[in-house]
């Protein structure tokens, strides 16, 4: 048993429901393996996409986070290559944490995340959650008893501007704080 | 655009620290692009490691998680490119 966890854009087009049938459908085939079960799904929505695909300028997005064995896989994703209305999938390793849309990842340093780059099989435990709105070098802030927002923004010297990005839609779902449904 | 020293001199200025490492560490969040953005130039390419002072370890994750953020398209392969 592994977990996963899978990124899907569909085309913007599709209404929730059927966006939801397909989901379910596929989440299905991973259940019918003994043992698999969903941790976790949210639903980004709408989003602006950096770059059209396939003549989409934006899509639905859904993140969702199971465990399966990993013998699973390989008919899974083949059941998304097969539709049509999705258009991109990634299927990967869970790194032990579950930031939602836009968060930094301050959140996700509770507990021993697993150091090295390899993903670890930690189940997602972005308890405290992003606060919301919060900017990679804003006060990483309250959420978090350890943090404190330090004078981390002084030293940005990239020059792209630091989350003057305007993706609107980042800041304003944030965290939802339903990030704690992942179950541990 | 990048900070270093030019003209032969390839020394990093160890003034900056790892800014992963010094909010201690976790693994690196490919869906959070603000976080990613901050490490990409205007046209979207990765800074170096000397440019933001980001330790050996991080900086492989954040290249990892730069390329798959590319593949979902929440951060551009090429900044303006398209139109």
């Amino acid at each position: 048993m592994r977990e996963y966890e899978i990124v899907y854009i569909f085309r913007s087009v599709l209404s929730n429901d059927e966006i939801e049938g397909r989901l379910e459908r596929y989440h299905e085939k991973l259940l019918s393996h003994p043992g698999s079960e969903i941790t976790a799904i949210e639903h980004w929505g709408k989003r602006q996409l950096a770059y059209p695909i396939a003549g989409n300028d934006n899509g639905y997005y859904v993140v969702a986070q199971f465990r399966t064995i990993p013998a699973a896989l390989p008919e899974f994703e083949r059941l998304l290559k097969l539709d049509d209305e999705l258009l991109r999938h990634l299927v990967v390793l869970s790194e032990g944490e579950f930031a939602p849309l836009g968060a930094s990842d301050e959140g996700a340093g509770e507990s021993a995340e697993a150091p090295a780059e390899a993903p670890a099989e930690v189940t997602a435990e972005e308890g405290a959650a992003a606060p919301a709105g919060s900017e990679v070098d804003a006060t990483p802030a309250a959420a978090e008893e350890a943090e404190e927002g330090t004078a981390e923004e002084a030293e940005e010297k990239t020059p792209a501007p630091l989350a003057a990005e305007a993706e609107t839609e980042t800041a304003a779902t944030a965290s939802d704080g339903d990030v704690t449904e992942s179950g541990e | 655009m990048a900070t270093s020293p030019r003209a032969g001199s390839s020394e990093m200025r160890f003034k900056k620290v790892c800014k992963f490492c010094e909010r201690g560490i976790r693994h690196i969040d490919y869906k959070d692009e603000r976080l990613l953005r901050s490490f990409l130039t205007d046209r979207g390419k990765i800074l170096p490691r000397r440019a933001t002072g980001t330790c050996a370890r991080h900086q492989r994750q954040l290249d990892t998680a730069v390329k798959r953020a590319r593949f979902l398209a929440l951060v551009p392969y090429i900044h303006g490119y398209y139109s």
